[in-house]
């Protein structure tokens, strides 16, 4: 959104003062500190793209909500976030705009954050490494280990821009608040890696609302406008105004003539408009300034004519001195806001927000907790209504509990799960959660922070082991004895993973699961230098590629002919044979298990059918998960078979009793013969099972997808690649990366699944692709100029 | 080389500094005035010209303006119709450094420039108007071309420092 259009005669900022000087003096303004507090440090915020910080060690500054925060690129390459403040005295730490921490400054030490007051340093992670004088002066009263800087949610997404919320728990994930949005350019603005070229900033005198309200007072002329849920908006319009500079010279395909600006909520405008892309950001300064910074972005790969070109084009669209139509004379402050559907829309979500909304809709729910007799805080306490009960606070059983307070369920939750601790990302327990060095798990692995479940009214119920389900009595009974009464009952129990009866009870052989598992697993392997995996699978895989990031020496087994030979097309396989390979992991396939042997008790070798010995100092397991269903089938509840596997459930997740739902791993359709084991699977039969609870819409089933992480590749797949069928083959495509390809499974002429390696933007492609049923020639995704999004070139 | 003619040479590249001198200045009071016409007298015909600037914050050097005599002319045609500040700029310049190309055809110099906005128009003009403000602070980096003796612009680089640009001038600074 170029918000200065919508402002035409604004002017210059005549104070004499600095920013930061009117930031404290205005700072008191009781609606402007709510805006800050509510809205802006709840909200995903684009605080620089990852072009800004391209080498190990590069930082950049920012601020959310007058809170100062630091982005920096850690030595793998990932991009944190952290509080620019240090946890000492409070100090701000890094007071330049952008740099790099790989060589040493006058008061720190290279490759480390180091605040100059009294030179605690900090790793790119925000760790604590160093505190002066930490025996001397502390003793045992304080350990570093206790300190650091506080870490800040954060992601890189939608043309790599780094998003930062300042919410450890935010409301939404980043993907669900604003990939609906950005549907319709993330395929231009991932095509190909960009960085940013154009750099400048503006203070605007007039409060964020009132730029809100004249920025999309403008929006009415548009030729097309779509909302999207979080109050997020897309606007296009005619042709882009400079045809000579766009002409063969568009941003990565295929929006040449088209400006397409997406205004994300509550204030950063995406404009893709002819050959150049536009970011604009607010920064409220008080209650009368806006700051917004102007970011111009080009492919890095842009040869020296085309950046010319659009250069140019930029700056006559965009650019400081750019001219602005003669319009309409500007709005004064004390004008009413101008009001249309779009900024009605805008204005519903701050409501939200602000807790103001005349329907009682809230995005940050603070309702009053009360305490039980014991003392201990009970969340269901006050409501009143039906009562739904929730075995397993897994991925899908949270999700669930999420869905349902969102469609509008008052009544009382009540969640049971019978491990330590509250409900954990699984995800990362194979990745690299392994990789790390601590004893415990940590809290930003959570699902939902504590308070989550306090401001949802959701009570959780740790180590409490449902033992029994009478549907009759519609009731369950807990390993504390207690009888609780439902209404609705949803089984989230999961899957248990299979376990070869040689290795159970062995000392240093293991199965991962759990997060307890993985903390195992860490534990172990910090004291261990050879590991033996048995199952090629994606769990023995990304546990091969962690461990062996760790410096073990790492062997897989897999008895089938070649690894994922479940779950993965034979090209992907192999490639993914060659990468672990190449780092030194030796993969064995085509062979069994003979015997695990023990020492005194402790894992110490493999047999194989062959009979050769494979010698490691840990064992683990992955040979892939059962339904853990023995509680449904005890009740009663119609299973695939009579002694268990998978709760059998119909369309709205409903089993064989009406009032018990079953969702994520433990369930199965009826009209489906194989189960999908995902956090994508998860999270929509979560999604379904609330909506029929609640008698809500049931949501559009997406296709399903996948991802994993394994040294520097991501592979993220869509669709269920088909196994042993002879009917399906795979056309590879290359990508514009180097070392990207993705391999696109088709059955005749329909697209089944796709599998990508290290490109997302293809990857968004493909999901649209099949969401839509709009199938690309397969004679002709070979090709990388091939667009298969591009309606001339799909088919239905 | 006689010494007679060294003191000619001598002279008359002095001469010819204090001619880059003095059009500097002129420039700097045409613009001032926004007399683009007397601005364009100073320029040869190839003349370009161009707003910079150097990010720290992204590590770039960037272009925020550019444009020929052909295009520039065209924007001063422009301008009219369009919004902008009408708040006048006046331009304190002091010329650093004069390089005179060895065959005296040619001469590079570097000026710095500092710019205040007599405030003029705005939110509140009520308020506002005529109260002085530090605009934008930078360099001049010009070239010339030298023909009998008569030094004229063929390029001017305007560096600034300011990445913060509020809204308010589309004039060539």
């Amino acid at each position: 959104m170029d918000f200065a259009e919508n402002n035409p005669n604004g002017s210059i900022d005549r104070d004499q003062a600095s920013v930061s000087e009117k930031v404290a003096a205005k700072a008191l303004d009781q609606a402007f500190i709510e805006e800050q507090k509510r809205i802006f440090k709840n909200s995903w915020v684009p605080v620089c793209h990852e072009s800004e910080l391209p080498e190990p060690y590069d930082f950049r500054t920012s601020s959310i909500g007058n809170e100062n925060v630091i982005i920096c690129r850690a030595p793998d390459g990932k991009i944190n976030a952290l509080l620019n403040v240090c946890p000492h005295r409070g100090m701000l730490i890094e007071r330049r705009p952008q740099g790099s921490f790989l060589e040493g400054q006058a008061s720190g030490n290279p490759k480390r954050i180091t605040c100059m007051f009294h030179a605690w340093q900090f790793d790119m992670r925000g760790n604590c490494v160093y505190v002066a004088r930490e025996k001397e002066g502390y003793q045992d009263r304080f350990c570093k280990d206790d300190a650091g800087l506080r870490r800040l949610r954060c992601e890189v997404n939608f043309g790599g821009f780094v998003w930062v919320n300042m919410n450890d728990q935010p409301a939404v994930f980043l993907e669900e608040w604003a990939g609906p949005a950005f549907s319709s350019i993330q395929s231009q603005i991932s095509s190909e890696p960009l960085e940013v070229v154009h750099y400048h900033k503006e203070v605007v005198e007039m409060g964020y609302r009132q730029l809100m309200s004249q920025s999309l007072s403008a929006v009415d002329s548009y030729t097309a406008a779509t909302s999207f849920d979080y109050g997020h908006l897309v606007t296009r319009h005619g042709k882009a105004d400079n045809q000579d500079a766009a002409k063969g010279n568009s941003f990565p395909s295929p929006n040449a003539e088209t400006c397409t600006s997406v205004r994300i909520f509550p204030g950063f405008t995406f404009n893709l408009d002819g050959p150049t892309l536009n970011v604009s950001t607010i920064t409220p300064l008080n209650e009368s300034q806006v700051m917004i910074e102007h970011r111009g972005l080009a492919p890095q790969m842009d040869n020296k004519e085309s950046r010319h070109l659009r250069s140019k084009y930029y700056n006559n669209k965009f650019g400081p001195f750019r001219l602005q139509e003669l319009s309409e004379p500007e709005q004064n402050e004390s004008d009413p806001v101008k009001v249309n559907s779009w900024y009605t829309h805008y204005n519903d979500e701050w409501l939200r927000w602000m807790d103001k909304h005349p329907n009682g809709e809230t995005r940050i729910a603070e309702l009053p907790t009360s305490r039980s007799k014991e003392g201990e805080l009970d969340e269901n306490s006050g409501l009143s209504g039906p009562h739904i009960v929730v075995i397993g606070a897994s991925h899908a059983g949270v999700a669930f509990v999420d869905k349902v307070r969102k469609n509008g369920f008052v009544g009382r939750l009540t969640v049971f799960d019978r491990q330590v601790g509250g409900p954990m990302e699984r995800p990362p327990l194979s990745k690299g959660f392994l990789l790390g060095g601590g004893e415990t798990v940590e809290s930003k692995s959570l699902l939902r922070q504590k308070k989550w479940y306090k401001t949802n009214r959701i009570k959780l119920k740790t180590q409490s082991n449902v033992e029994a389900i009478d549907t009759k009595k519609k009731t369950v009974t807990v390993s504390s004895g207690d009888v609780i009464k439902y209404d609705s009952l949803v089984i989230a129990s999961g899957a248990i993973p299979r376990e070869l009866p040689d290795a159970q009870g062995m000392g240093n052989a293991f199965t991962l699961r759990q997060p307890s598992d993985a903390n195992a697993i860490r534990q172990a392997a910090n004291n261990s230098d050879t590991v033996v995996i048995i199952g090629g699978g994606y769990i023995g895989l990304e546990v091969a590629a962690s461990l062996r990031k760790k410096g073990m020496t790492v062997t897989v087994i897999e008895a089938a002919e070649r690894i994922l030979a479940r779950v993965a097309s034979k090209p992907l396989a192999d490639r993914l044979t060659k990468l672990h390979e190449d780092n030194g992991v030796q993969v064995l396939t085509g062979v069994g298990v003979d015997s695990i042997n023990a020492e005194a008790g402790i894992f110490e070798s493999v047999t194989l059918t062959s009979g050769e010995k494979i010698v490691g100092d840990m064992l683990i397991t992955g040979i892939g998960v059962f339904p853990d269903s023995t509680l449904a089938a005890s009740a009663g509840i119609e299973t695939q078979r009579k002694d268990g596997g998978a709760i059998l459930v119909d369309e709205a997740m409903r089993t064989s009793e009406k009032d018990v739902f079953a969702v994520g791993d433990v369930a199965l359709r009826r009209d489906q013969l194989l189960a999908i084991e995902s956090v994508h699977n998860a999270q929509e039969t979560a999604a379904v099972a609330a909506a029929a609870v609640t008698g809500s819409i049931t949501p559009t089933i997406q296709t399903p997808w996948f991802w994993s992480d394994q040294y520097d590749v991501k592979l993220q797949s869509v669709g269920v690649v088909p196994i042993n069928d002879d009917d399906v083959y795979q056309v590879a495509r290359p990508g514009k990366r180097e070392g990207a390809v993705s391999f696109w499974s088709y059955r005749g002429d329909d697209l089944v699944a796709v599998e990508v390696v290290n490109d997302p933007a293809t990857y968004m492609e493909a999901r649209q692709c099949l969401d839509t049923k709009q199938y690309p020639d397969p004679e002709q995704i070979s090709n990388p100029s091939f667009s298969p999004i591009d309606s001339g070139g799909a088919r239905s | 080389m006689d010494s007679e003619s060294n003191d000619m040479e001598n002279n008359s590249s002095v001469d010819i500094e204090r001619k880059i001198e003095r059009i500097i200045y002129q420039a700097a009071l045409a613009l001032d005035k926004n007399n683009w016409a007397d601005w364009f007298k100073l320029c040869d015909d190839s003349f370009f010209y161009a707003i910079t600037s150097f990010s720290p914050e992204i590590s770039k050097d960037m272009t925020y303006f550019s444009g020929d005599k052909k295009e520039l002319t065209g924007l001063m045609e422009m301008l009219p119709k369009h919004n902008t500040d009408h708040s006048p700029l006046h331009r304190h310049t002091s010329v650093y450094t004069i390089d005179v190309s060895e065959d005296g055809k040619t001469a590079e110099a570097v000026s710095s420039v500092v710019i205040y906005q007599n405030m003029l128009d705005g939110i509140n003009s009520h308020l506002d108007s005529g109260e002085s403000r530090l605009f934008v602070i930078g360099k001049y980096h010009d070239k010339f071309v030298i023909d009998g003796g008569e030094p004229k612009f063929v390029n001017r680089e305007t560096k600034i420092d300011n990445r913060r640009l509020d809204k308010g001038s589309h004039w060539p600074l």
